[in-house]
């Protein structure tokens, strides 16, 4: 019965070839009925690789552990919810999901523009289903999932406990879901510079495509962030690691884009600069798959080196960017810039330099994470770049986009004058000061921390000025209260409210990243009865009692667990259990940590050694000597609050009427900025 | 067209931050890896190499290791792999590192004193390939 989904995946292949040749033969010669076999195609695939994916769950929940693939990640003991998130856990089955949520997204594209768009569609359909080839070719050529061992086992060799999480279900699909949607601007983009249309449509039509895909790669790094601080067990949630890294480098020219776009809608510029930041996205996500999938460089994610996968990924990758170079070269007379920038106190240079300083980051995040490989290549000698590294430039660089966040709403396009920096700067500078004031009178003296806060005190200061401004003009215009004048203000411009909310939830975030600066630990090995005392940076204190240990030996692994009383300023607030598990078959040893949770800092306890956890089994060692990390982790609930209110304002930028018969006449009619009335906030529809 | 070169300057000015905080973040946090052999013959050759702070891939001398779990000091002899020569002591100052034990891979992170005693800031065991390896693994 799971033979089927081998052969799905050869007929996906054969039919994603056939397709990709009918469209882009289609569009070259203008025939409509070859353009609508490419796109079929399309749906064809989907379907097949549902049936390759339903075989693959199949074969993990019916134990077939004939297939190398289900033998290496799962067992009998393994519980149905992670034998069907079996699909994504390993590498071959990854592969197969990543084409499988294309192919869906790809799907929802031909159905969405079967009257839209059509000028595009032939190029779409064929670069989509070029993206699918490659990835089958590379599934059936290197990763079959559906490979047999010469034998059959009587069982699996189980998931990594790691794995065992509720994040796995999580994490990894709304990561991928981010990485292939960005595949939908790109095939856009690729169809504009191929067919030569480009004007703004093929960013307007794919704009919630592109919102769509940062939405999703936004919350996949911050729900692996969630996964790593409750998981790995070091009291971080951010590590520098290099598939950490790789999956920020596609969110960082993504995010650089959804700014820069503006720019080309309002002024005209910056088109040459946008085609290269999308292809750039795009190439990042495949490149981040290649990073994670090739196993070349070591990170908690690895999968085992294939070669194969390396050199395939790699030849794609050439082929991409000479791809993209040659038609961006072909297409440079029409992505001309129809206007200069003016001045460097304008929204056009805010919006620029925050581009350069995401490119910027990029880069030097990019270069951080190859750079072992690179040297090893060259030299022959392996160097590893620390975390250090990665703060470095990246605080710095981070501090100045904070700026900008607060600068680039208020300031004029094309030339702010004195007048309008001062009516607009004015106050939020005087927070800013004055919350820096405060901190540095409270104490406060980490310069990085210090800047956060105040720049962090600028930006939302400038946001509720523009809510409050927009609220009470349209309160005055339409005579509506002010709270109905501020839904129907977000409701007539969700994408720019939206993208403001969406920056509140990055200040609150990088509020909490500041928190690092001060986090407290104390480490120190007790018997029970023994107590742990760390005072918090926001002075309370917490006093932790080591009660007991107990022992759950079980099948596959025996679990050592310690009960410890919390007491916060006296007052006790509960019990934490923090455990050690040792997995007999891995030969691994895996923490459970116990967090304590408040609004403003985190009780983070490790249970780092036991001594002589074997009497502890046995039950010789009654009073068993215990290592405990206690950590006090200020503001980290921030960073989740963050998240969540980003995922809000990209939301209710996501509703935005995208339509352009919705949103008005597009580009061309919009009037020349010069001509607009004085509050251009209130007529931008 | 004058004006056009000024941006380009401010362009060029922001690169130029963003690349010096590269350069001087590189020196300060590049590690260079060596094995034990390689580590002891580079600090014959140059004495610098005291100060800096190295990885070291080495194995755990079976009856080396001495824990003492109240104060929570580990001393352990590690041992160059590929030669089983070159040996030199490790002194770590945490909990014992999880499926640390005599015999096994480890990497440790930290200085080779002028004594010749490497004060480690990490000890990292390694599990060989937590992943895959699946057929090895289930035909031996």
């Amino acid at each position: 019965m799971t033979g089927i989904g081998e052969v799905a995946l050869w007929i996906a292949l054969l039919v994603s070839a056939w397709g990709m040749a009918m469209a882009f033969v289609g569009g070259r010669v203008d025939r409509g009925d070859l353009v609508l076999a490419g796109e079929r195609s399309i749906l064809a695939v989907f379907g097949l690789l549902v049936v390759s994916s339903g075989a693959i769950i199949a074969a993990f929940l019916g134990n077939e552990y004939r297939y190398n693939y289900v033998a290496g990640y799962s067992n009998r003991e393994l519980s149905v919810f992670y034998k069907v998130t079996g699909l994504w856990a390993g590498q071959t089955g990854s592969l197969v999901f990543w084409a499988l949520l294309l192919a869906l997204f790809s799907s929802l594209v031909v159905l969405q523009n079967r009257q839209r768009n059509r000028e595009f569609m032939p190029y779409v359909a064929g670069t989509l289903l070029g993206v699918l080839l490659f990835f089958l070719v590379v599934i059936v050529a290197a990763s079959n999932p559906f490979k047999l061992l010469d034998f059959t086992p009587l069982d699996g060799r189980g998931l990594n406990p790691q794995l065992q999480n509720y994040w796995m279900t999580i994490h990894p699909p709304t990561l991928y879901l981010g990485f292939t949607a960005f595949t939908i601007p790109f095939a856009f983009a690729v169809s504009a510079l191929l067919s030569g249309r480009l004007d703004t449509r093929w960013i307007t039509t794919t704009r919630r495509w592109t919102l769509l895909a940062w939405f999703f790669l936004t919350n996949g790094i911050i729900f692996g962030m969630m996964w790593a601080y409750v998981e790995l067990g070091w009291g971080g949630w951010w590590f520098w690691d290099p598939v950490e890294n790789a999956s920020v480098l596609p969110w960082l020219t993504g995010t650089a884009f959804l700014h820069s776009v503006m720019i080309q809608e309002k002024r005209g510029m910056l088109k040459m600069w946008n085609v290269l930041l999308i292809l750039g996205t795009f190439l990042l996500s495949i490149f981040a798959t290649f990073l994670t999938r090739s196993g070349l460089i070591e990170s908690v994610h690895s999968f085992a080196q294939n070669l194969t996968i390396a050199w395939i990924f790699l030849g794609f990758l050439s082929f991409l960017i000479l791809l993209s170079a040659g038609l961006v070269w072909w297409r440079r007379d029409r992505l001309q810039s129809d206007n200069q920038l003016e001045s460097f106190v304008s929204r056009e240079a805010a919006f620029i330099g925050n581009n350069l300083l995401f490119i910027g980051a990029m880069f030097a995040i990019l270069w951080g994470t190859m750079f072992p490989l690179i040297s090893e290549g060259i030299t022959g000698q392996k160097i590893s770049v620390g975390p250090p590294f990665f703060d470095r430039v990246n605080v710095p660089i981070g501090l100045l986009l904070l700026a900008l966040l607060g600068i680039g709403p208020v300031i004029a396009w094309r030339k702010a004058t004195a007048r309008n920096l001062r009516r607009n700067l004015a106050v939020p500078v005087g927070v800013s000061l004055t919350v820096g004031a405060i901190l540095w009178v409270t104490g406060v003296r980490h310069v990085y921390a210090l800047l956060t806060f105040a720049l962090g005190a600028f930006v939302l200061a400038t946001i509720v000025t523009e809510f409050w401004k927009g609220t009470r003009a349209r309160a005055r215009i339409e005579g509506e209260n002010a709270a109905l004048a501020l839904v129907h203000m977000v409701q007539r411009n969700r994408r720019r409210y939206g993208g403001y909310i969406v920056h509140v939830g990055l200040v609150v975030g990088f509020m909490g990243f500041a928190g690092k600066a001060f986090y407290v630990e104390r480490q120190a090995a007790i018997r029970p009865g023994e107590s742990i005392e760390v005072r918090s940076p926001f002075g309370h204190g917490y006093r932790l009692t080591y009660q007991d240990m107990s022992a759950y030996p079980a099948t596959n692994m025996t679990k050592l667990i310690a009960s410890v009383r919390v007491e916060r300023d006296g007052v006790r607030v509960g019990t934490l259990t923090a455990e050690k598990r040792s997995y007999r078959q891995r030969e691994e040893v895996a923490s459970e940590v116990g967090i304590r949770r408040a609004w403003n800092e985190d009780l983070y306890l490790i249970l780092a050694g036991i001594d002589n956890p074997n009497g502890v089994l046995d039950g010789t060692n009654r009073q068993p000597l215990a290592t405990f990390r206690v950590l006090v982790n200020p503001l980290v609930p921030w960073i989740w609050a963050g998240g969540f209110i980003m995922a809000v304002g990209t939301l209710i930028a996501l509703w935005s009427t995208s339509e352009p018969g919705r949103r008005g006449p597009p580009a061309q009619a919009r009037q020349p900025a010069a001509s607009r009335p004085r509050r251009p906030e209130l007529v931008e529809a | 067209m004058q004006k056009q070169r000024k941006f380009v300057a401010g362009g060029v000015l922001l690169a130029g931050v963003v690349g010096y905080l590269m350069v001087t973040g590189m020196r300060d946090s590049m590690v260079y890896y060596y094995t034990p052999a390689e580590l002891v013959a580079k600090s014959i050759a140059d004495p610098s190499v005291h100060e800096l702070g190295v990885k070291v891939g080495g194995r755990v001398v079976p009856g080396t290791v001495r824990f003492d779990p109240q104060t929570l000091n580990l001393r352990f002899d590690v041992v160059d792999i590929a030669t089983g020569r070159t040996r030199f002591p490790v002194r770590y100052q945490g909990p014992l590192p999880d499926t640390f034990e005599e015999g096994r891979d480890v990497v440790v992170e930290g200085r080779l004193t002028s004594a010749g005693l490497f004060e480690a800031t990490t000890v990292l065991t390694k599990c060989g390939s937590r992943y895959e390896a699946v057929e090895e693994d289930l035909q031996a």
